[in-house]
């Protein structure tokens, strides 16, 4: 009875949130918006429905951006949740594409073999490349969050330096290496969409970190560590150790995430900044509140978004500055704590009285 | 009416937590003018919120408060402050790095020219109101180097110093020597005498009957009661607090000490300021008996727990277990070779507490075979042993699926017990294992100590509670400065005021009486 109306209360409040961040874009959106009308339902409606029928190519590039984003709020959940701020997620995605896509040009293998291939070894450069501020966290005992927040920057400058001198396809225009051998390419999942394979791999590494997280002794231990080091060194946990692989985990993850991207959305590797999916991932961790179960749906959630904001600007001419104002905003809502905080303490309060009658009746029903 | 003859009134109070947490339901509270009133509870029974609420650290969901008669909102300490309200906490907010003067005005610094503090008023100020409540103080030491009864007593005047007429007193006594706290009464009587009203927050009996004229006891978040001190028993008012009799002895058979399993050698260690809180220590545990530690805080107690189960390292000696070495090993090697703690720090150390009972419960014990099958826990036998835990201890809770957080100070210490007990430990380190915690907690895991020392178990007790190492302890060492003081083989025959002039350094055993607490060579 007490879950269900707590249950309530957070669905009221995620409701709450969106109505008032739709009211607050609204006032955004009249400020600069000539067809408003249009705007606003370019933002809620036409990314699933359009002309009264169901939009079933938007539906499929909303499914086909979750992918990426599930595979690096996957990442920060498990690195969160061991209270490691490792914000290197953007680089390491980068560096998985970046590997991933070489060994899609250079090194030709069947096609079965040689996506698999390319995304494994994404997501282990990955994962190698997350031992950096790992190691000197757990060793020199320096924050993690400054490492990694400089590693990315390190890691894209060494990319670009490989992409522009080593590897760039000097016949084409833009700098941008030669094409992925088609063995290489992750299969759409649905011919001619933006849809492919990654998405069902995305879903699989969710279960596969949800039952790591919360059904065994590591992910046991990631999450005690992060409530309570000190509990955890005590209790006999290699608090080191399980730092530096949550670490990793989150590497490996955002790695992986990293090649299939490359791979499934375009033909040659052509990054030439951050590709931003590690940003997202850590608003994606943060809406799913490090729970990896629901990191889809806050995925699920982000994508829809955007692709709202991105029919807004091609359909209403909302300018791109207002998108980005309009979807910190929507975030801002949802995000924050506290927000009736108020209500909810009557809640509890209203729960807490019941549950004492209840007492106070059992009481006197034994006296009787 | 006679309104006026109270200076608190608190009615009708009802405080629920933001976690849904019940601390207080419809409690009135009521102190009269110039006494000293004990507010008696065991732990979890909701003192510390309803002086909280009086102090304006929280504010109460329901009810009112008035001070002289007057309605007051109580929103913040500061506003608690300005109407004559002060409290001295039981963990110190002070600062060790200042002096004492410097303590007693921090945030009401006289100045010099409107911007520098003026040291010398600082001292000025300390020294009259010392003087004038009979409270001795040395308002240039530093704090951090004044004994803990001074500290006390800083905090006292701090709340003086800053008009306080009515003082919460929130168990004052739990870190004080026998001595200090018969100082600390002389002087809480003197305040009593100059027209001072004291709340008085304990579980200690004895002390409550000594000093107080009146009580409110508390139980499960509602008021038992107001009594006059002199017309009830301590029988009675231990049944009041916890609505049975309760046997505060613990009886146990003699101990038939074995072979020695701790054995610690001239274990010294330096701490970061350059005192020596270790100045070769020698003892040894003996399997089926409880060697109690006694003495005062700070001299060295913290320190050797910490060596022996490897959370810090001494600069010199050997610690061994069964024969093998402890000292510079893992946590999890030190739990294998049959270790186990209760530390002093429950909330650092013993629990996660946002985690549930069931993780706490397993946190030692997640990699063993009977909860893994392959890489994947075994959830089933989880849940059986945490069950089965739950009910043997006694942990009172909704579920195994609660926060553990949330449970009050006694269930708390009994999920860490629960773990620490459950491990089959060879030597079982209990560091004040019933501090804080409500009588029927201590009483059980007092028990449970005895029962698993007579079932073979070595238990090293170290524990400011006089009355707790004096109770359990087979035989006994008191550690003062550093060193071991003295060595009682058998406790029985032991009386407070003796111990008290070891734990205070008056005096302090030879050589030799001290060496036979090394059973081995």
């Amino acid at each position: 009875m007490k879950h269900k109306r707590k249950f309530m209360f957070e669905m009221i409040r995620g409701l709450a949130a969106i109505v008032i961040a739709i009211a607050v874009a609204f006032v955004l959106i009249l400020l600069s918006s000539d067809s408003p009308g249009t705007a606003l339902e370019c933002l809620l409606i036409r990314p699933v429905f359009s002309g009264g029928s169901l939009n079933v190519k938007s539906i499929w590039a909303i499914l086909g951006r979750m992918t990426p984003i599930i595979f690096t709020g996957l990442g920060v959940c498990v690195m969160f949740s061991a209270n490691q701020f490792n914000l290197a997620g953007e680089g390491t995605t980068m560096l998985g594409g970046f590997i991933g896509g070489l060994i899609a040009i250079y090194i030709p293998m069947s096609a079965g073999l040689h996506p698999a291939v390319c995304i494994l070894a994404g997501a282990v450069v990955g994962g190698l490349a997350m031992l950096i501020p790992a190691i000197i966290k757990v060793k020199l005992n320096a924050s993690e969050m400054v490492c990694s927040l400089m590693l990315n920057y390190v890691i894209m400058y060494i990319i670009l330096h490989f992409l522009n001198n080593t590897f760039a396809d000097r016949s084409k225009g833009a700098t941008q290496t030669y094409p992925f051998l088609e063995t290489a390419k992750v299969t759409k999942l649905i011919p001619g969409t933006e849809l492919t394979w990654g998405f069902l791999a995305a879903l699989a590494a969710t279960a596969v970190i949800a039952v790591f997280m919360f059904r065994t002794r590591w992910g046991y231990a990631i999450r005690m560590i992060g409530i309570n080091e000190s509990f955890s060194k005590y209790s006999g946990m290699k608090v080191g150790a399980v730092i530096i692989a949550s670490q990793v985990i989150g590497g490996v993850l955002s790695g992986m995430g990293g090649a299939i991207e490359a791979l499934g959305r375009y033909s040659t590797f052509l990054w030439k900044e951050l590709p931003g999916y590690g940003w997202t991932g850590m608003t994606v961790a943060i809406l799913a509140k490090n729970n990896p179960i629901m990191v889809p749906f806050a995925a699920l959630f982000i994508a829809y978004l955007n692709r709202g904001c991105e029919l807004m600007s091609i359909y209403a001419g909302v300018p791109s500055e207002m998108i980005d104002i309009i979807q910190a905003v929507i975030f801002l809502f949802f995000a924050a704590e506290q927000f009736m905080a108020k209500t909810r303490q009557k809640i509890v309060v209203k729960d807490a009285k019941e549950e004492m009658r209840e007492k106070q009746l059992a009481a006197e029903g034994g006296n009787v | 009416m006679g309104e006026q003859e109270y200076v608190v009134q608190m009615k009708g109070i009802t405080k629920v937590y933001p976690n849904g947490v019940a601390a207080n339901q419809g409690v009135d509270f009521n102190v009269k003018r110039g006494e000293i009133h004990a507010l008696m509870g065991e732990n979890g029974a909701g003192k510390s919120t309803l002086m909280k609420m009086l102090f304006g650290l929280e504010q109460p969901t329901e009810g009112e408060i008035f001070i002289n008669g007057k309605k007051e909102t109580l929103s913040s300490p500061t506003v608690a402050i300005s109407k004559g309200i002060g409290m001295v906490h039981q963990h110190f907010m002070l600062v060790p790095n200042l002096t004492v003067a410097e303590n007693m005005v921090l945030g009401m610094e006289p100045k010099q020219k409107s911007l520098f503090l003026d040291y010398k008023k600082a001292v000025e100020i300390t020294k009259e109101y010392a003087q004038k409540y009979n409270l001795q103080v040395d308002p240039d030491a530093k704090l951090r180097d004044i004994p803990v009864g001074m500290k006390q007593k800083v905090e006292i005047l701090k709340a003086l110093v800053r008009g306080a007429k009515i003082l919460i007193l929130d168990e004052p006594t739990a870190v004080l020597t026998t001595q200090e706290t018969e100082e600390l009464f002389k002087e809480l009587v003197q305040l009593k005498e100059q027209g001072y009203t004291l709340i008085f927050i304990s579980h200690k009996l004895n002390e409550i009957k000594q000093i107080t004229d009146r009580m409110t006891i508390m139980r499960g978040g509602k008021s038992m009661g107001v009594y006059n001190t002199a017309d009830v028993s301590k029988e009675e008012i231990s049944r009041l607090m916890v609505g049975r009799d309760v046997i505060l002895t613990v009886e146990k058979e003699k101990a038939v000490p074995e072979e020695v399993v701790l054995k610690v050698r001239d274990l010294e260690y330096t701490n970061e300021w350059n005192k020596k809180m270790l100045d070769k220590i020698s003892f040894d545990v003996r399997k089926g008996e409880i060697l109690g530690v006694a003495g005062v805080e700070g001299n060295g107690q913290r320190e050797l727990v910490d060596m022996l189960f490897s959370l810090n390292t001494p600069d010199g000696g050997a610690v061994t277990v069964n024969g093998a070495s402890v000292l510079h090993k893992s946590q999890r090697a030190v739990r294998d070779l049959g270790v186990s703690l209760i530390p002093e720090d429950r909330m650092t150390f013993g629990i996660a507490g946002t985690g549930t009972i069931e993780e706490n419960l397993m946190s030692d014990r997640v990699a063993s075979k009977r909860y893994n099958k392959g890489p994947l826990f075994d959830m089933k036998a989880m849940h059986e042993d945490s069950d089965q835990l739950i009910v043997d201890y006694k942990v009172l809770c909704k579920s195994r699926k609660q926060q553990v957080g949330m449970l009050s100070g006694g269930n708390i210490q009994k999920v860490v017990v629960a773990r620490e007990f459950s491990c089959n430990p060879v030597l079982i380190i209990a560091d004040q294992p019933t501090r804080g915690i409500d009588v029927g907690a201590t009483e059980f895991i007092r028990k449970k100590l005895v029962e698993l020392s007579r079932a073979g178990a070595a238990v090293l007790l170290v524990s400011a509670d006089l009355n707790e190492v004096m109770e359990l302890s087979d035989s006994l060492i008191i550690m003062c400065n550093g060193k071991i003081a003295a060595y009682f083989e058998d406790t029985s025959k032991l009386d407070d005021t003796v111990m008290g002039e070891y734990m205070l350094g008056l005096k302090q055993q030879d050589e030799e009486e001290v060496r036979r607490v090394q059973h081995e060579a």
